[in-house]
């Protein structure tokens, strides 16, 4: 596993991590990424992607989560008993989410009417988890956050795509506001909106990455 | 046996610390929170009635034309939104509620003045099956109902949401693959009917 070249529990931090925090970014936000290499996570992505909004606040939510478990989960790591770790980053983590719920009920309540579940869903999603796990428990606070905020980029901008290719052929708009030209045009495909739209487009995007990327060097043996 | 000491302690302080954390932002927020809500319901009432409403209204401006057109009124043990406009009953409104097939189900349903017909129903909390039972919140299944008499021909109160069978001026048509939601809409929305009903005799 990649992982393992930047997994590093004596590391000890100096500039960015001695040099290992562009790493981690570019692990987690490019050659490591959880949505289109690791394919975690799908199940939100083909949810909340019907519109570039919903997109862009779960990418926000998901960010927020993701940087504040990394640095807790990496802050208690040598307090942990082994034992009850896993439960000990679930806890943590629905911390979060519900924070953020919390937040989104108060200040953006049609939006979190329309997220509906999936900003509490959150807590299930293996990327959150799979950080904390794969890269907090062994990693020093700072770091961690580079790897939270790489990996939630990382769903958010892949996410950002497809909400916005999803909004844009399904309703010929973007952030609910008419394209000039292209809106008057465009004969919209409700099929991008309802679900057999999201495989399409998530598959499409998850296609494109690889094909840019370039295979895994394992995949080929 | 220190180890399990040392991890019921972690457990314990951990599970306080997130516990307290969450119990500050929710009291917090809930303000906020109950101002959304109570917008969200007026919004509701005034959508069952059909009160004109500006496209796109702010919280407070829905919170504000409830409160200029919509009257509350006891009706008994009933509690009735009454809809006028230069004097005159447009509509009149009751809140309903029942089982769902997973959650609650609840919603306003408006009759016209004479209590013969449905002007408009709308749900504001359910959790039913999206894509089935879900569907109920969709406009195309609840324009259906406006014009609905709640009576059957021999003048019995009460409405069949059902697929197929014969048309009648007391039905509706189901959804397809969700009969148990539209059973316990209808059996939520006939207790409601039937509640107006005696009350108004």
């Amino acid at each position: 596993m990649a992982d393992k070249q930047i997994a590093c529990a004596t590391c000890q931090p100096k500039g960015l991590c001695g040099g290992k925090g562009l790493l981690t970014l570019k692990e987690g936000a490019w050659t490591n990424n959880p949505l289109s290499i690791q394919v975690l996570g799908i199940c939100s992505a083909l949810a909340v992607t019907n519109r570039l909004e919903n997109s862009l606040v779960m990418g926000a939510a998901l960010i927020f989560v993701c940087v504040g478990s990394n640095l807790l989960v990496s802050l208690l790591r040598k307090r942990t008993p082994h034992r009850i770790r896993m439960i000990a980053e679930v806890a943590i983590i629905a911390t979060f989410v519900i924070l953020f719920d919390q937040f989104l009920k108060a200040f953006y309540w049609d939006m979190s009417k329309q997220l509906g579940p999936y900003v509490g869903l959150i807590i299930t999603n293996c990327i959150v988890m799979g950080r904390a796990e794969a890269f907090a428990l062994q990693n020093p606070p700072i770091l961690s956050i580079v790897d939270g905020i790489a990996n939630g980029i990382g769903y958010a901008v892949i996410l950002a795509i497809i909400g916005f290719f999803r909004e844009l052929l399904g309703t010929g708009e973007i952030l609910g506001r008419t394209i000039p030209v292209f809106s008057e045009w465009y004969t919209p495909n409700q099929l991008m909106i309802l679900a057999p739209g999201a495989f399409v487009a998530l598959g499409i995007v998850i296609g494109i990455f690889n094909a840019i990327k370039g295979p895994e060097p394992e995949e080929n043996k | 046996m220190k180890g399990n000491i040392y991890t019921l302690f972690y457990a314990a302080v951990l599970g306080s610390a997130c516990a307290l954390l969450l119990t500050a932002a929710a009291s917090f927020t809930k303000p906020y929170k109950e101002a959304n809500q109570k917008a969200e319901e007026a919004l509701n009432i005034l959508m069952a009635l059909k009160v004109p409403l500006p496209e796109k209204a702010s919280s407070a401006e829905v919170v504000k034309a409830r409160e200029e057109n919509v009257k509350v009124k006891q009706l008994g043990d009933l509690t009735t939104y009454i809809y006028e406009a230069d004097g005159k009953t447009l509509a009149i409104a009751l809140q309903f509620d029942g089982p769902g097939l997973w959650g609650p189900i609840k919603g306003f349903l408006a009759l016209d003045p004479e209590i013969t017909k449905i002007q408009g129903i709308t749900f504001y909390e359910q959790e039913e099956t999206p894509g089935l039972g879900g569907e109920i919140v969709k406009s195309s299944f609840r324009d259906k109902f406006v014009g609905l008499m709640i009576r059957d021909d021999t003048g019995k109160p009460g409405i069949i949401i059902k697929s197929g069978g014969d048309a009648a001026a007391n039905k509706v048509d189901g959804i397809s693959g969700a009969t148990m939601t539209c059973d316990k809409v209808q059996q939520m929305l006939n207790e409601a009917i039937k509640s107006i009903v005696e009350e108004k005799q």
